[in-house]
């Protein structure tokens, strides 16, 4: 950078304008250039002082100790709080393929019990129940009984022994 | 950034990589310890990757990672017990040095030795725009601190420091 622009970007360094490629290129400058940095030192005397100063650059190996400390959290993080969702960010896409076809056997299974154990039809209820009081009448030698009117007393008692609901109409 | 907000470390590195030197400036300037300055970035880094599932992307990610090295360095100084000192060390004197690097070691000594002597939110008001070169907004930003706020800080850190580097100036002429 030479001295005019120098001069020129100093209101916009003091005022924190600059961008950072201009301003890196102004702070060099201005460590070498006796002129500018007595420009400056009449503007603001103590950016004048303090733009002279050098930062120690960044320790050897810093990003390999912040990302050994990212990974270790990280662990932890998943060993206490297991999330759902979290999981499925993190995951590779085998997992998700993985999981998602868990997920497709497990609900084809429940289906198929479900569809196994499905209340029975009105047809094949009135035909166990049937099969009940005929198994019922032969076993407790109810015979007598067979003939009894619906709403008899005699047929409450058969509808109790073979679970039918209401008596016989 | 929107590959560690979806957990990717890879990206993670990046961003430690193209950022590391100005979290690691802000919280030397701050300390004055290589130490101290080492772990208060690292832990901003690991606040940023905590941080990231929340993360929506308002302004640039260096003003970002700015605001959260400051509020890093703030909280610790808090939680520290401050050292007090009734005089400021002596840091310069008239007398000549061996050599021109010699003399920018002293000048860097004394100049951190200032800076530790002010308030932690002067401090962090020089560091931000006479070293980083941030704007006033950007100061706000990451401070915390309304525009007006800043720009008092900035003025009472000034008047602070001046008398103290006025011998630097005198060298200067």
């Amino acid at each position: 950078m030479d001295c005019p622009t120098a001069q020129t970007n100093l209101s916009a360094y003091l005022r924190g304008d600059l961008p950072l490629d201009q301003r890196s290129a102004l702070v060099a400058h201005l460590r070498g250039c006796r002129i500018c940095l007595v420009r400056l030192a009449a503007v603001d005397p103590l950016a004048s002082v303090l733009v002279q100063t050098e930062t120690p650059p960044v320790p050897s190996g810093f990003e390999r100790r912040v990302l050994a400390a990212a990974r270790s959290r990280r662990s932890q993080v998943v060993a206490v709080a297991w999330s759902p969702l979290r999981w499925w960010r993190m995951a590779s896409a085998p997992m998700h393929a993985a999981a998602a076809a868990v997920l497709v056997v497990g609900l084809a299974a429940g289906l198929a019990l479900g569809w196994a154990a499905r209340p029975a039809t009105r047809q094949a209820q009135e035909d166990s129940q049937a099969m009940a009081l005929t198994t019922a009448l032969a076993a407790y030698n109810l015979d007598y009984l067979g003939d009894a009117p619906g709403g008899s007393l005699a047929d409450s008692y058969l509808a109790l022994l073979t679970n039918r609901k209401g008596g016989r109409q | 950034m929107l590959g560690v907000r979806d957990g990717d470390l890879f990206a993670f590195e990046q961003l430690v990589l193209r950022h590391q030197a100005e979290a690691w400036r802000v919280a030397y300037r701050f300390t004055g310890d290589a130490a101290e300055a080492e772990d208060l970035a690292q832990q901003a880094f690991l606040k940023v990757l905590d941080a990231a599932p929340r993360y929506t992307a308002t302004a640039a990610f260096r003003t970002y990672l700015y605001q959260v090295v400051t509020r890093r360095c703030l909280d610790h100084r808090r939680k520290k017990r401050p050292v007090l000192m009734e005089v400021l060390p002596e840091c310069a004197t008239d007398a000549p040095t061996p050599g021109e690097e010699a003399d920018a070691v002293e000048r860097d000594q004394c100049i951190q030795s200032a800076l530790a002597a002010l308030p932690a939110d002067y401090r962090m008001a020089v560091v931000l725009r006479y070293f980083e070169g941030l704007s006033a907004a950007e100061m706000a930003v990451a401070m915390g601190r309304s525009v007006k706020a800043v720009e008092r800080l900035l003025a009472r850190a000034r008047d602070a420091l001046a008398p103290r580097l006025e011998l630097f100036r005198g060298k200067m002429r």
